[in-house]
């Protein structure tokens, strides 16, 4: 430590100056060890800035403390790579939000010099993870139409790709179908479908390696060194990838369990994709006698939208059904063709696909299908008749049945241990009911009742928490987020297609080259040992002390990411690669071994206890406000920006995710004598919007430890609380500060303060 | 028109007569495009007025309803405001199809006996707008009620009463001379070139 | 195999809104250098105008700071705002871009302390809330504003009041020369993500927008909703700042037909039943009637819809309204045919919501940019030599618009350093 040497600087600008007594600051800093303390007007010019550069090449300077507006702002001026810097916001989250001149204000910016000082004092620059070999191989699981394409995004990228499908040939579904769905202007036609020229396209690309009859027996390893077991038709192999795009496809719904739309009551009644094998081996015939069909009816929904069997919306059946609708009258313009539709789902430009097909006839019938039976009576409860009509003289059936996601190798049994069953169902409930004002909270629906995927795990990784690439609610394997799509709770592992939601093959093709992306940008990162998203480029990872490590297994099992496993020894190994950053980790371990060489458990603790802490006759009280560094820092931010008041008294340090709060870090702070401690994070739960997943959830479920541990300290339990805050939050952040000091001003001081 | 008669649906969604209108009315093939919003029905000025209104009628069309189509008052009771065009997101000229179906009414015989009533309305309407080139509420009423016979104008005259004050107070009837355009010679060349063209027409 | 390789391998981004953003990102972390150009003066476009997303009512902002944050410390990207596009030459591999940079008249020394604001006393429109409300001639776009400088509105640029700001400024941040300037930039592909604008909601004549003051669009609900909007977040009546008890949204307001917008704008639907639960949030006693022609809640959006259904005073017409009156005591009347029952009916509402369309905001350049479009203006990428993203190529959701962004962002990877194919 000896050869470093921290250099303080003051900005007066922006309001720092007026309210501020830079003299006391300074005195602050060099009572804190600070090898040099500069001031200037407005550090953030270009002089300011000159300033900074000259001490570090003159004056030996290794570390900055940077006094002056928030690390949110002003990032591209204050840039100095390789040097550990802390930006102590004296502007933001002190002198615009509490009064100039003022004593208590002046205590704040005091403590901020101390934390700060503290903070980087302890901070090393991260060396990243980068040794051993790296695969910039792109595995692709699937060949069907999706993962065609993702083989072909990333070898025209520069990649070389495996591509592995488990039947006996390429093109999976769309090999039987029929023409596809238009996706360029005019949108009015059935497009020729072009998977044969997909698997030309495969097939020619000198970057891709094709297996089929081939599944994976097993996958271990992490980013840019995927080890991947393969069972090609008996005979097993090894090989190495970068990263595994998922492209299992979709299955149609078992149709027999829709045998009160008449599936099996008639060999006429036959599903969607029935009739798109029929339809691809032109010149449709009715299974029954041979026929041509003069009238065909189509039952949308068939399965899906109804909570008795699928209960989302499968997106696709209702063009398809156009689709087929207009390949029959292309054949036939004779053909009666009839959809029987609760709401008609024609998005975007497919409208005008909608209004070709009325163009040439089909008939939209608004209703609900009561029954099929097995003479094609369509009992239809006509919305817009207002009467119940029997649809009779029908020569075919099609039931629009949907998609469900090949999540699972679902015709292979598998027995779920049980962290697998957490995988597939440890997710928001998108059945969970809205609360409204006035209205009492509803019930939530009953989580045992969800359906669970049954089947063997797609790529049987031999990771600590199991074998399942994570599923959401409704099986398919998305990522909850809305803002980043590829957000996977697996680092390297993407999916794409309808595995990932119901899509149709435009949005598919997209999807590919998306996950593709994914998958090469993952290789390169890890590669050079930088973090993905969210804390993209991030170089540090979690490094575990072993002497100290009572092998609780509690990081293990936190980690929302699934990057650490045990060895044989119950003892953690952190995989680099997959780890986020999170820090969910660090908070987990209750003894402290596990640090980043940025951010740690010691570092935290040390600019926790280097706030002073009045004594109780003071009447100032301390409150420590640990922020997520992506929702409640910067509303925090933001109600400075605001110039939004609250009060003096507490002190906020920001954190990584709420995940990487450490409970020592509360007994820390109550021990000095703070008389209280706010966890400021994201929405946990359902709905949650913690972008680490469950960081927020875990720091609830640690918290609701913390009262027992408090009682047994002879502590209120009101001391302690968790805030759900949003970045949305910064008109009402101050007075739920102000209203949490005011519940610490009625319970009195800490009775440890001063010990 | 180049077929003269409508097929009637053996049962409900035959397509033959809904094909048949798509084909032989006048704005038929934009209808098939009409979607069930309703905007047209809700657009309607006299939309409490009518059995069926427009959207449910197209729809009655398609499940192959003839009968209840073709005896519907809904084609006899659209005053052409053409609001219901104007606003139709498909642009399904609604009010030709009305009218165009309320002729074919009369050709296939459904228009007689059931439609009398607004037939004797339109004809009084049209003594109005001719004569005058204006409607005059009073004049088309009076009209209208006599075409019953006398002791019909007196009797439905009467119970009018209070609807003909509350519209003289409100100045929606006036009393006196009725009003006309003011040069009653050039309408009068008008409605004759219109008539020459409506004959050429329809041959 | 043979690539004569680009000339340059910069990849520019037309558009800083959620989809350009998106792109630029995956670009860059995939190692790439990137150029970002935003026409207004902050990045963040119609996403950060939003209060909340669908399905999960989480804030845009939330998502937008991970982004602003990675952006932050990305040396590969670099941010322009105020900047258009005039004019592309060039090809694959080699384009040459003229890029127009209107002006601003704050400098890159803005430290956004605000003297500037409280020197000046003309209030101008506030784009940022529809103009709903109006903002001092020198203004911080919004509180996520990123970059975080401040913007001076041309109307007061030349008059004394400039001068004042100009002087308040301690930072010699404020540059009343500033002028419009064009520049090119070599890139070796482009990357469309223009985005989109409302449908003009005045155009809907019979729904009396412009006459009527409670009828409102869905994108000036999503500013009443949010916290930094003219109302603090509440919604209320513009007419009279009273919570409204009566709130009708209606759809297809413009969308799905042909006299408007002949596509379906996709996102209108569940953007409703986001407003409905807003509605509901705040008022206890209000009933909200969608008027709507077909619910498109779309795959597992369906159960979005669901949990909105649920609620008893969240009401479902099918019917697509005729007209909005104005009633006697100026409330708005919706009138039309409720489908379903056949009822005539005439409604009148607290508040009215009209779910307008999106139409693609390159629209009428398109040509003279040379990018193909359908007929409605979206782009279609696959006949183009460039890539499009986001809502420039079709009516998206945020999910689907970062997705297409993604996608784009490997189409322009490929064409600046991919082996040339075939």
């Amino acid at each position: 430590m000896s050869d470093r040497k921290t250099g303080v600087y003051l900005c007066g600008g922006c309001g720092i100056g007026e309210g501020l007594s830079l003299d006391q600051l300074e005195s602050v800093a060099q009572e804190n060890k600070a090898g040099l303390c500069r001031r200037h007007d407005a550090l953030c010019t270009e002089e300011g800035v000159a300033l900074i550069e000259a001490d570090r090449a003159n004056e030996g300077v290794t570390d900055l403390v940077i006094a002056a507006c928030s690390p949110r702002v002003m990032t591209d001026r204050f840039r100095f790579d390789g040097t550990p810097m802390v930006r102590a916001n004296l502007r933001e989250m002190c002198i615009w939000s509490h009064p100039a001149g003022d004593e208590d204000t002046q205590m704040i910016a005091d403590d901020q010099i101390r934390m700060g000082l503290a903070q980087v004092t302890r901070m090393k620059t991260p060396q990243p993870f980068t040794e051993g070999e790296w695969s910039q191989r792109i595995l692709v699981l699937g060949g069907g139409f999706t993962g065609m394409r993702a083989a072909l995004e990333a070898a025209a990228a520069g990649h070389e790709v495996l591509l592995i499908e488990r039947s006996d040939q390429l093109g999976g579904f769309a090999r039987n179908a029929s023409k596809d769905l238009p996706h360029k202007p005019p949108y009015r036609e059935p497009q020729p479908n072009e998977i044969g020229k997909l698997v030309e396209a495969v097939q020619a690309d000198d970057l891709i390696t094709v297996k089929t009859n081939c599944t994976v027996a097993k996958t271990a390893g992490m980013p840019g060194r995927f080890e991947i077991d393969l069972d090609q038709g008996g005979t097993a192999s090894t090989e190495t990838v970068g990263a595994i795009v998922i492209a299992t496809g979709w299955r149609p719904y078992d149709a027999t369990r829709l045998g009160h739309l008449g599936y099996g009551a008639s060999p006429d009644v036959v599903t969607n994709v029935e009739m798109e094998k029929l339809l691809a081996a032109g010149g449709v015939t009715r299974p029954s006698d041979g026929k041509a069909p003069k009238a065909v009816a189509f039952v949308q929904c068939a399965g899906s939208r109804d909570p008795e069997h699928l209960p989302y919306c499968s997106s696709v059946c209702c063009s398809v059904s156009i689709k087929q609708a207009l390949e029959l009258i292309e054949a036939d313009p004779e053909t009666s063709c009839y959809i029987i539709f609760d709401e008609l789902r024609t998005p975007g430009q497919a409208e005008e696909f909608y209004r070709a097909a009325q163009e040439k006839g089909v008939i939209f019938i608004k209703g609900k299908v009561k029954s099929v039976d097995g003479s094609l009576k369509v009992l239809v409860d006509d919305a817009l008749l207002q009467e119940e009509v029997p649809m009779e003289g029908l020569d075919m059936v099609v039931l629009a049945t949907g998609m469900v996601p090949n999540s699972t190798v679902a015709d292979q049994p598998f027995e779920n241990p049980e962290p697998a069953v957490i995988q597939v169902t440890d997710d928001i409930d998108p059945r969970s009911p809205l609360t409204f004002a006035g209205a009492e909270a509803a019930e939530k629906a009953d989580p045992a009742a969800r359906p669970m995927m049954a089947g063997a795990p797609l790529l049987n990784l031999q990771y600590r928490q199991g074998p399942h690439v994570p599923i959401l609610a409704d099986g398919f394997a998305d990522s909850h987020y809305i803002c980043f799509p590829y957000e996977t709770r697996r680092t390297g592992i993407y999916t794409a297609g309808p595995v990932r939601r119901p899509m149709d093959s435009h949005e598919a093709a997209q999807d590919a080259a998306g996950a593709a992306l994914k998958a090469i940008q993952c290789v390169r990162n890890a590669q050079s040992g930088e973090a993905v998203h969210p804390r993209s480029g991030d170089m540090s990872y979690p490094i575990v002390n072993y002497n100290q490590c009572t092998k609780c297994r509690r990081c293990t099992v936190e980690c929302p990411f699934g990057a650490i496993d045990e060895d044989e020894k119950d003892y953690p190994i952190v995989n680099p690669s997959r780890c986020r950053r999170c820090g969910t980790c660090m908070g987990a371990c209750p003894v402290r071994t596990i640090s980043f060489e940025n951010y740690h458990p010691e570092m935290i603790s040390s600019m926790i206890k280097s706030v002073e802490i009045p004594d109780e006759f003071d009447e100032k009280p301390r409150i420590l406000i640990l922020a997520c560094e992506n929702d409640a820092y910067p509303a925090l931010d933001m109600a400075g920006l605001n110039r939004e008041q609250y009060s003096p008294y507490v002190r906020i340090i920001p954190v990584r995710c709420l995940g990487s709060v450490s409970l020592l870090w509360i007994s820390d702070a109550l021990s000095v004598g703070y008389d209280g401690v706010v966890l400021m994070g994201c929405k946990p739960g359902d709905d949650y919007q913690c972008h680490f997943v469950k960081g927020s959830a875990m720091a609830k479920e640690r918290m609701s430890k913390v009262g027992e541990t408090l009682k047994s300290m002879m502590l209120e339990e009101e001391r302690v609380t968790q805030m759900e805050i949003s970045i949305a939050d910064s008109k009402a952040i101050a007075k739920m500060i102000d209203d949490f000091v005011e519940t610490i001003d009625s319970l009195g001081p800490n009775p440890f303060k001063g010990f | 028109m180049t077929a003269t008669t409508a097929p009637a649906g053996a049962r409900k969604y035959d397509l033959n007569f809904a094909r048949w209108v798509y084909e032989n009315v006048d704005g038929g093939e934009r209808m098939a495009k009409c979607m069930q919003c309703g905007v047209c029905s809700g657009s309607c000025p006299i939309g409490t007025q009518m059995d069926h209104g427009p959207r449910k009628l197209f729809m009655m069309i398609r499940a192959g309803m003839k009968e209840a189509v073709l005896t519907s008052n809904t084609i006899w009771n659209c005053v052409s405001c053409y609001n219901c065009v104007v606003r139709c997101p498909r642009q399904v000229p609604v009010t030709y199809i009305l009218h165009d179906l309320a002729t074919l009414a009369v050709k296939e015989g459904y228009a007689e006996a059931k439609q009398a009533d607004n037939a004797r309305f339109a004809k009084a309407f049209w003594w109005s707008a001719a004569k005058y080139g204006k409607t005059d509420e009073r004049l088309v009423t009076m009209k209208y009620y006599y075409s019953f016979g006398f002791g019909e104008f007196i009797k439905r005259g009467r119970a009018n009463q209070k609807i003909a004050l509350g519209m003289i107070k409100t100045k929606r009837m006036h009393l006196g001379m009725p009003h006309k355009v003011k040069k009653g010679g050039e309408l009068k060349a008008i409605l004759a070139k219109a008539a020459e063209i409506e004959a050429k027409k329809h041959g | 195999m043979t690539n004569q390789g680009p000339s340059s391998q910069t990849i520019l981004v037309v558009g800083g809104g959620i989809s350009g953003i998106s792109a630029a990102l995956e670009a860059a972390e995939s190692g790439y250098d990137v150029v970002l150009l935003e026409k207004s003066a902050t990045l963040g476009g119609r996403v950060a105008q939003l209060n909340r997303y669908f399905p999960k009512l989480c804030h845009p902002t939330c998502g937008l700071e991970i982004n602003y944050q990675r952006i932050k410390k990305n040396r590969r990207v670099s941010v322009f705002t105020m900047c258009e596009v005039d004019k592309v030459a060039g090809g694959k591999g080699d384009f040459t871009v003229t890029v127009k940079r209107a002006p601003r008249y704050v400098n890159t020394r803005c430290t956004a302390c605000g003297d500037c604001a409280a020197a000046a006393e003309t209030e101008v429109a506030n784009p940022f809330n529809h103009n709903l409300d109006k903002v001092k001639a020198a203004h911080l776009p919004h509180e996520m504003a990123f970059p975080m400088r401040y913007v001076i509105a041309p109307e007061v640029i030349g008059t004394p009041e400039a001068d004042k700001i100009k002087a308040a400024c301690k930072y010699d941040a404020v540059d009343l020369d500033d002028k419009e300037e064009t520049f090119e930039i070599k890139v070796g592909a482009v990357i469309w993500a223009t985005g989109w604008h409302p449908y003009d909601a005045g155009k809907l004549t019979s729904y009396q927008y412009a006459a009527i003051p409670d009828v409102i669009t869905n994108v000036e609900m999503e500013r009443l909703a949010a916290h930094d909007g003219p109302t603090g977040g509440k919604v209320l009546r513009p007419s009279n700042n009273e919570a409204p008890k009566r709130v009708a949204l209606i759809q297809c307001a413009g969308s799905r037909d042909y006299n408007h917008l002949a596509y379906c704008s996709r996102i209108c639907c569940l953007a409703s039943m986001k407003h409905a639960a807003y509605v509901r949030e705040q008022h206890a006693e209000a009933e909200v009637d969608v008027y709507y022609i077909d619910i498109r809640a779309h795959d597992k959006l369906e159960h979005f819809y669901r949990r909105l259904a649920a609620d008893p005073q969240v009401n479902w017409i099918k019917s697509k309204p005729a007209r909005i009156e104005a009633g006697e005591d100026g409330r708005p009347v919706v009138c039309g045919e409720n489908t379903v029952t056949r009822d005539i009916y005439r409604e009148p509402y607290d508040l009215v919501v009209l779910a307008v369309g999106m139409q693609p905001a390159l629209n009428g350049r398109a040509t003279a940019l040379e990018l193909p479009v359908d007929d409605y203006g979206f782009i279609v990428p696959e006949e183009a030599a460039v890539s499009a993203a986001g809502v420039a190529t079709g009516p998206l959701d945020v999910s689907m618009s970062v997705q297409s962004a993604t996608a784009a962002a490997m189409k322009a990877i490929q064409a600046v350093s991919g082996r040339a194919r075939q």
